[in-house]
């Protein structure tokens, strides 16, 4: 099963702005993600964490960038955008801690793009990301390159 | 023991520029490669590995995400393994931040990586009156010896008490 996208790199320009949904990050999802890949006392311990320079127990670093993920990947499925992947990220600031219960966000500004290699089934656009807290107070900052699939059949020149 | 090698039992002072560290080794099942995908980046290269077989990866591969969660899952291990003398990570402190962030190669399901830790740089700016700021070169390496990952982070250590003024 494919989906047919019907917004190509060919589409999107620099100056483009996408504001995703909201999710909420329980104290389980902390604790869950935290045991897996980050079992340090600030993501575990409340008491611990009570005594750390986070001030609480918060998720780690690496939860709240897998949440910006999933942030931008529904964003852009729900935009027909064909999403094929990234090749990194050139700067990535982790600003404030994220607790149980924070509603988060993100801001996609599409800031450049690269056209695709010959017969390239993609071109790259690169965007810079903020993910916000319920407060307005900005969690995360970065810089991404993404994979994003070019119109078929179109002279890639977009 | 008045000098342990190893990374959280030591000041900021006492972590030279250069030292280097091998975390160890980790292979991606298909499962797990999976279950991230459909939490965290739900694509079908991520989460289907029928449907990956039509996509430019011709099969399931990790999230990029998902190989930083492992790298710092390995981190976490080693520094744990290692550590003596203190228990309550409060010498390791917070990653700030991170660049130059590369996902080289796809990491596909029965792939082993092996992670590898140089301390690159030494920021001498106290934070908060306590820490110090510690840059490291971190790779990833899969079975081939192909280099798949990089990335260079900035984390906070704790500075001596007698050298925080």
């Amino acid at each position: 099963m494919k989906s047919t996208p019907n917004r190509y790199w060919q589409d999107i320009q620099p100056g483009e702005t996408f504001d995703t949904e909201s999710l909420t990050i329980s104290k389980q999802d902390i604790l869950d993600f935290a045991a897996d890949f980050d079992p340090q006392p600030y993501h575990l311990d409340s008491e611990a964490a009570a005594d750390s320079i986070f001030g609480g127990l918060c998720a780690s670093g690496w939860h709240v960038t897998a949440l910006m993920m999933r942030l931008l990947t529904d964003e852009f499925a729900g935009r027909h955008i064909e999403l094929l992947g990234s090749s990194g990220v050139s700067r990535l600031r982790w600003r404030k801690p994220v607790f149980a219960g924070d509603g988060l966000s993100a801001r996609i500004t599409v800031t450049e793009k690269s056209p695709p290699a010959t017969d390239s089934p993609f071109g790259y656009i690169d965007c810079d990301v903020e993910v916000d807290n319920q407060a307005g107070d900005q969690v995360i900052v970065l810089t991404t390159s993404l994979m994003i699939g070019v119109s078929p059949g179109a002279a890639a020149n977009g | 023991m008045d000098k342990s090698p190893y990374i959280r039992s030591r000041w900021f002072e006492d972590l030279p520029v250069g030292e280097f560290h091998v975390f160890g080794s980790y292979t991606f099942s298909e499962k797990e490669i999976v279950d991230f995908g459909r939490k965290y980046a739900p694509n079908i290269y991520h989460t289907d590995p029928e449907a990956a077989l039509d996509t430019i990866y011709r099969g399931l591969i990790a999230s990029g995400w998902h190989i930083c969660a492992v790298w710092m899952r390995m981190m976490v291990d080693y520094m744990e393994r290692f550590a003596t003398g203190v228990r309550d990570g409060r010498r390791n402190g917070a990653g700030t931040g991170f660049q130059d962030l590369k996902w080289l190669k796809p990491v596909r399901p029965g792939h082993t990586l092996t992670f590898t830790y140089e301390i690159i740089e030494k920021d001498e700016k106290v934070i908060r009156d306590r820490w110090g700021i510690i840059r490291s070169r971190n790779e990833a390496f899969n079975q081939y010896g192909e280099l798949v990952f990089s990335f260079v982070i900035d984390i906070l250590a704790e500075r001596r008490p007698d050298t925080q003024d």
